[in-house]
């Protein structure tokens, strides 16, 4: 099979605007299957609303977007035969309010993929003892901290087996102490060989973990690059200047 | 941890020099209310309120067994009509959060309407408008029907802001985990709504209560009806309205009081630690 050729997602030529506002520009990138790619830039660039174009949750106005190949179904059942095969994580992790830990983890894989309770709970368990809540199970969301509810959103993903991870700045909600076992997860996760489009602005996360890290500014890719080149040679003027301001605190 | 109560909020703890005005206000009110109900009994005992025979039917059983009854029928109307104002109400929501235009317009046009038109004029409409065309409905409905729809379009409005106020990230997260519209509304959306609304939704129901009491309109033996009966039979209205009137407030009373348990109930666990 070929299959294993085609990146898991591709962008082409994609457009956006927000009113008069040119969010996304022209934007073309791929990410191929294992692959981590992480995007960074300043707040505004339009890193956020690329990531959250991969799964439809904002619409494009030009060009396309593939998964495996196929391009995402406008709407209906099909679009969210797609979504489920591309886990995402929130900036504000979003756990369902009204559920226990479990129930969030194993809501999906029940009520979607006709998961037995049994299999769906088991699974669930495992994987919130691979991120570290299992303990935690029980509890609605707002009396956990917000890395662990940031951990059980991981895991809440994972549940439905997806092809690739989305992560839209999955620290930039945390208090600072809890943004490493955050990170730990996802770097657990990429030596796993998990297909991974991350907007972050952890410099050494996406130093450490990256296979590619995509350098955006007012809504166009500027820059795309190994972390290692980018960081030590940033060939653009707005990359230079964004990589000082960041490194000056 | 105890919830702060509204005064925590509103004002500091009071200091010394305001704990003793506060004291002295208190004693002074006290006082007042206390004189305010000495004056009642007086007058009523002046202009022979207070008589035994305005008083002694109700230490008969058979007093109590008919006010038992009307109450009976009563509690029937109103729970029975906010159960067609709750489904009732709940398509209307559905429809007012329509994706077609023309769903959303004719669901608000009804809710508008049954909003906007006083209860009493609902119960004339069955009472005597629906009999001329032939359909002879029992007065349990004449009184029922009516409530429930006017009571429909404010649960309507309930239900809907209460899915609104659901946090928009629940919705796109429900999404990116490939739940479709209709799973969303109901797994994810509505039983976060319902938690939000259970206040408005028992104050509604305290609502409906007391607008049976039309029922005499329509001659059903509710309690307010069994209470005319009494008052004409006995020739004591002040008592009788007395005592019905303390029947409804302890009611409406243990209907808040259930609200407030649900509320807290629903939320336990959910506020505290935000990061």
């Amino acid at each position: 099979m070929t299959e294993s050729n085609v990146p898991v997602i591709e962008l082409r030529h994609v457009d956006k605007h927000f009113g008069t506002l040119h969010v996304l520009k022209d934007i073309s990138l791929s990410v191929n299957r294992g692959e981590v790619v992480v995007i960074i830039g300043p707040s505004g660039s339009g890193k956020s609303t690329l990531c959250r174009t991969v799964n439809r949750l904002e619409t494009i106005d030009s060009g396309e977007i593939l998964i495996e190949g196929v391009p995402i179904p406008p709407e209906g059942k099909k679009l969210a035969a797609m979504r489920r095969q591309i886990g995402m994580v929130f900036q504000s992790f979003n756990l369902f309010a009204h559920m226990t830990i479990l129930e969030n983890v194993v809501a999906a894989p029940r009520s979607i993929l006709k998961q037995n309770k049994k299999d769906a709970r088991a699974e669930a368990l495992r994987l919130l003892e691979r991120v570290g809540v299992a303990d935690q199970k029980d509890k609605v969301p707002a009396q956990l901290s917000g890395g662990q509810q940031q951990r059980a959103a991981i895991a809440r993903a994972l549940a439905m087996h997806p092809k690739a991870m989305l992560f839209d700045e999955p620290t930039s909600a945390l208090d600072p102490e809890m943004i490493g076992e955050v990170l730990s997860v996802m770097t657990e996760l990429a030596g796993e060989g998990m297909t991974m489009l991350i907007v972050t602005h952890e410099m050494n996360f996406a130093r450490r973990v990256a296979d590619r890290v995509i350098f955006m500014d007012g809504g166009a890719i500027v820059e795309e690059n190994t972390p290692e080149e980018f960081f030590a040679h940033p060939q653009s003027q707005r990359a230079k200047d964004f990589l000082s301001s960041i490194s000056e605190h | 941890m105890k919830n702060p109560s509204i005064r925590d909020i509103l004002y500091e703890p009071p200091g010394p020099k305001a704990r003793r005005r506060i004291g002295i206000t208190t004693a002074a009110a006290l006082l007042l209310i206390a004189g305010l109900i000495y004056l009642i009994i007086r007058q009523f005992a002046e202009n022979g309120q207070l008589d035994a025979r305005y008083w002694s039917f109700f230490g008969r059983a058979t007093t109590w067994r008919f006010l038992g009854e009307g109450l009976l029928s009563t509690v029937e109307a109103a729970l029975t009509g906010a159960l067609i104002a709750f489904a009732v109400g709940f398509v209307l929501m559905r429809g007012r959060l329509n994706r077609f235009a023309v769903i959303r317009f004719v669901s608000a046009a009804i809710i508008e309407f049954t909003r906007g038109v006083p209860t009493l004029l609902f119960i004339y409409l069955f009472f005597l408008v629906v009999p001329q065309t032939g359909w002879e409905l029992s007065s349990f409905w004449k009184i029922t029907l009516p409530c429930a729809i006017s009571a429909c379009g404010v649960v309507a409005e309930a239900l809907r802001s209460g899915v609104n106020a659901v946090p928009k990230g629940q919705r796109e997260a429900a999404l990116s985990l490939g739940f479709g519209e209709i799973r969303l509304f109901y797994q994810i959306l509505f039983p976060q709504a319902i938690r939000f609304v259970i206040p408005s939704l028992i104050a509604e129901l305290v609502i409906v209560l007391k607008d049976t009491t039309f029922a005499s309109v329509v001659s059903y033996a509710d309690l307010m009806q069994n209470a005319k009966v009494l008052i004409s039979n006995y020739d004591a209205m002040l008592s009788v309205y007395l005592v019905v009137a303390v029947i409804y407030i302890l009611i409406n009373y243990l209907l808040n009081k259930l609200s407030e348990y649900l509320a807290r109930r629903m939320n336990r666990g959910a506020e505290g630690r935000t990061s």
